[in-house]
């Protein structure tokens, strides 16, 4: 169980989350929704405790996340945003998953047999398995995402924090996508924490919805409210040439429409 | 005392390219080549005040180095101002002492050209023993951290959640490489030594696409630079480090024409 509390976080004396406090349950596949600059990659850098709060807190499991990652790391599964990645190093997708692998002596190193068996599993759950042995700067941007969701899943973790996965992801896969990622979390009680601007698909596929700009406008069962009036808060009047999905059965322009 | 000189002279610039190979590395695939020259040439300060004093230890070269390594790494981590004109103020700041302090030293403009350019005489037994035990360490703490470092610079966030304690890894990293860059200049020379955190990489980018086959033909290429052109030096009287280069530029060269043909 995920558990944020009043979490305030500043960057140059500009608030960029404002007093956030939600829990987040075990096995739950939640959304976070919001405009650029909301703060969304903040809010999840801050539950991984990569970013400080000037206020609040953020508890994994009843411990403070520092302590959480420093005796689980390993069990957390993130995907930054696609841009921070450093895609132009001379390694290989196979060494690309198992990179957080870390080792002593790395340099000498040759993956295990079960090693292997598990990078070409993820690979295949993903669709990239033909690309194991190419190099990661010579893939399209969309086989790179797939690759480090792949790597997100060698540690078989508990918690996965995706922000934007689909970005560069073809319309097609995305909705594979979201079908892996719903079934990992029923099946394997896996808790996903997915960034996204694929407000559509994000209303049909999640159990819980967040949206964020600085503040945190709602939060609740997807289906079960009323997004309209929230979606248009959070991302202004604008909103209603966005939403034509009608996987947002609640919304009130499209019940209108109906 | 031919082989004694040739011998002492290719037990350090072997072990130093080895170290210097795995280094160039991370160097390479970070984008902080510059970073090199910054500290070599930083070394000239303490190289000078060496004169001054009539000392020849390690001591104020390394003490010049570290601090400008330590100021550039930190410059380069909060990375919101321009690094190279950072670089640039550092060591040219020490670099112009140095020179000031030479020019009120005696009988320094002897020695001047082994200094910027490397000499292999000036390699003495104690030089081979320090260069000994730092390579030991300096090669199991880059062999050792590998993958860390690996990850580190694949992406930091994901670092952080592994456990690894970045920043300490990074500031050992550029201590690690100032103390390697002063040991290398007796052989190699200031103005030269950032030869062996660039060539190495860019060879090995060109004849393997592997981090493994970049790192091992690198240290490779290296390791033949250094003896041929301490063998070259030694019978032209030329500069070491000038000829080391000269030799590794070509097999750049040769590297380079074998990926296009
Ligand atoms: N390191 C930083 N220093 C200063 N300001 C920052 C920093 N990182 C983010 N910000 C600011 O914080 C705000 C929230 O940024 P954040 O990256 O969390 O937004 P986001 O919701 O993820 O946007 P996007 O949809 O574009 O990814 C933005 O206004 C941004 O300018
Ligand atoms: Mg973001």
């Amino acid at each position: 169980m995920i558990e944020v509390k009043n979490l305030t976080v500043v960057f140059d004396e500009k608030i960029v989350l404002d007093d956030i406090s939600m829990k987040i349950g075990k096995g739950e596949f939640v959304g976070i929704l919001g405009p650029n600059g909301a703060g969304k990659t903040t809010l999840v850098k801050s539950i991984l405790g990569l970013e400080k709060p000037v206020k609040g807190s953020v508890k994994i499991d009843g411990v403070d996340v520092d302590e959480y990652i420093k005796a689980n790391g390993a069990r957390i599964g993130y995907l930054p945003q696609y841009a921070i990645v450093n895609w132009n190093m001379p390694i290989r997708v196979v060494d690309a998953v198992m990179i957080e692998k870390v080792k002593p002596f790395g340099i000498f190193r040759k993956y295990s047999k079960s090693e292997m068996e598990s990078v070409r599993y993820w690979l295949s759950v993903f669709g990239v398995e033909d690309k194991m042995y190419d190099y990661i700067k010579e893939l399209s941007g969309g086989q790179q995402q797939r690759v480090s969701l792949a790597r997100c899943m060698m540690h078989n973790p508990e918690i996965l924090i995706l922000d934007e996965p689909n970005t560069a992801i073809d319309a097609v896969y995305n909705t594979r996508l979201y079908g892996i990622l719903k079934e990992l979390s029923r099946k394997n009680s896996m808790t996903i924490i997915m960034v996204s601007h694929d407000i559509g698909a994000v209303t049909k596929y999640v159990d819980e919805i967040m949206c964020l700009n600085v503040k945190l406008h709602c939060h609740g069962k997807s289906g079960s409210i009323n997004f309209s009036d929230v979606l248009k808060e959070v991302y202004g009047k604008d909103m209603e040439i966005v939403i034509h999905e009608d996987g947002c059965k609640n919304c009130a322009f499209n019940k209108d429409k109906q | 005392m031919i082989w004694d000189i040739i011998l002492r002279a290719a037990v350090v610039g072997i072990l130093l390219s080895i170290l210097l190979s795995i280094m160039s590395y991370f160097v390479v695939v970070r984008k902080m080549t510059f970073a090199g020259v910054g500290i070599a040439h930083s070394a000239f300060g303490g190289i000078a005040l060496n004169f001054f004093f009539g000392f020849a230890g390690y001591i104020f070269p390394l003490f010049f180095s570290i601090a400008a390594s330590l100021l550039i790494a930190f410059l380069y981590k909060r990375g919101n101002m321009s690094e190279d004109s950072a670089i640039d103020v550092i060591f040219v700041f020490s670099m112009a002492f140095g020179v000031f302090i030479l020019s009120l030293s005696n009988g320094y403009s002897a020695n001047m050209l082994g200094i910027l350019f490397g000499n292999i005489l000036s390699v003495t037994n104690f030089d081979m023993i320090t260069t000994l035990a730092v390579f030991s360490v300096g090669f199991v703490f880059m062999t050792y951290l590998f993958s860390h470092f690996q990850l580190i610079s694949y992406n930091e966030e994901l670092a952080y959640i592994a456990g690894i304690n970045i920043d300490l890894l990074y500031y050992l990293f550029w201590v690690v490489l100032s103390v390697v860059i002063v040991l290398s200049i007796k052989l190699i020379g200031i103005i030269l030594v950032n030869a062996f955190l660039v060539l190495p990489t860019l060879v090995g980018s060109n004849c393997s696409k592997n981090y493994k086959g970049i790192v091992a033909v690198g240290a490779i290429s290296s390791i033949l630079s250094v003896v041929a052109g301490i063998f070259a030096a030694y019978f032209l009287n030329t500069p070491a480090g000038a000829t080391i280069v000269l030799v590794f530029i070509t097999i750049w060269l040769l590297s380079f024409l074998a990926k296009k043909l």
